[in-house]
């Protein structure tokens, strides 16, 4: 088990397009080929892991339930200065939920890939002034 | 009190939250990454992750936040209700709340194994365990009825 690497799944409607969003707007890098299933991208420490309905992680669970998209639990996407890359994104038609909110820690918003999972860019409040 | 719990707050998210961009990665460690999720009770899941699987308790503020960490991962724990960002409703008036489907994945050697002790502990799961093809998973619940993914490889 490598502790240098946090796998994280986020199940999607259509996995190349999850794939295409995530390395177009988010800087991720494909992981090995995508299938129609499955597909995994990278950035930084982060493996992500995307399921579609026909991955072993879509199968319905004994009481009939089945996974989907959605949700509120996410990774952050941490950045340095919030507002432009929110505009960067928008100029891109990524699509948010709400408008930049600041709280004790720092300021966050919450982006959604094709999916409707959600995404936290988050700008924490202090910025470190030395190396 | 509160200006104290809030400057150790800060300095906590200073910690993880500067290594973790990209653009400058800093000298040091490699940067954590920070997963969120929204608990109905702060310290319910405190306890949960810290006593079944095995997280250390970095940071927490009072019922409103916590910080938690596991490898290079980092879990941040928010309630529906309180003065941080992630608690706020949308536009909208939606309020986040737990539960879903997405999770983060911790990979163990011996799933039987891990599955046997946390059922003893009576963690609650959401199937049996799954053969893919990577490997097995299987799904747990937290007590707000938020996700886990056990998974082994192979």
């Amino acid at each position: 088990m490598s502790e240098s690497q946090v796998n994280v799944r986020y199940m999607v409607s259509d996995v190349q397009e999850s794939v295409d969003w995530y390395v177009g707007h988010l800087g991720f890098s494909p992981v090995g080929p995508a299938s129609p299933a499955f597909a995994a991208v990278q950035r930084g420490p982060l493996r992500l892991l995307l399921s579609g309905t026909a991955s072993s992680a879509g199968r319905p669970m004994p009481d009939g339930r089945k996974p989907e998209p959605g949700g509120w639990n996410r990774f952050q996407f941490i950045v340095e200065d919030i507002g432009p890359e929110v505009e960067r994104l928008r100029a891109r038609g990524v699509k948010f939920r709400n408008e930049i909110v600041t709280g004790p820690g720092g300021s966050q918003i919450l982006a959604e890939d094709p999916s409707g999972n959600v995404v936290e860019i988050f700008q924490p409040a202090f910025v470190q002034t030395s190396a | 009190m509160k200006t104290t719990a809030m400057f150790a707050l800060a300095l906590a998210l200073v910690a993880g939250g500067t290594g973790a961009s990209a653009q400058s990665p800093g000298p040091g460690a490699p940067a954590p990454l920070r997963i969120r999720y929204m608990v109905n009770d702060v310290s319910a899941a405190v306890g949960f992750y810290t006593d079944k699987l095995g997280f250390k308790l970095v940071l927490q503020s009072g019922p409103y936040f916590a910080v938690l960490t596991r490898g290079d991962a980092q879990l941040l724990l928010s309630p529906v209700k309180g003065p941080g960002g992630a608690s706020q409703p949308m536009p909208n008036g939606e309020r986040p709340v737990p539960g879903g489907w997405n999770r983060m994945v911790l990979y163990v050697a011996d799933l039987q194994g891990e599955v046997d002790r946390l059922r003893k502990q009576g963690v609650h799961f959401r199937n049996d365990i799954v053969n893919g093809l990577g490997g097995k998973e299987i799904l747990l619940d937290d007590p707000s009825g938020n996700s886990v993914e056990l998974f082994q490889p192979g």
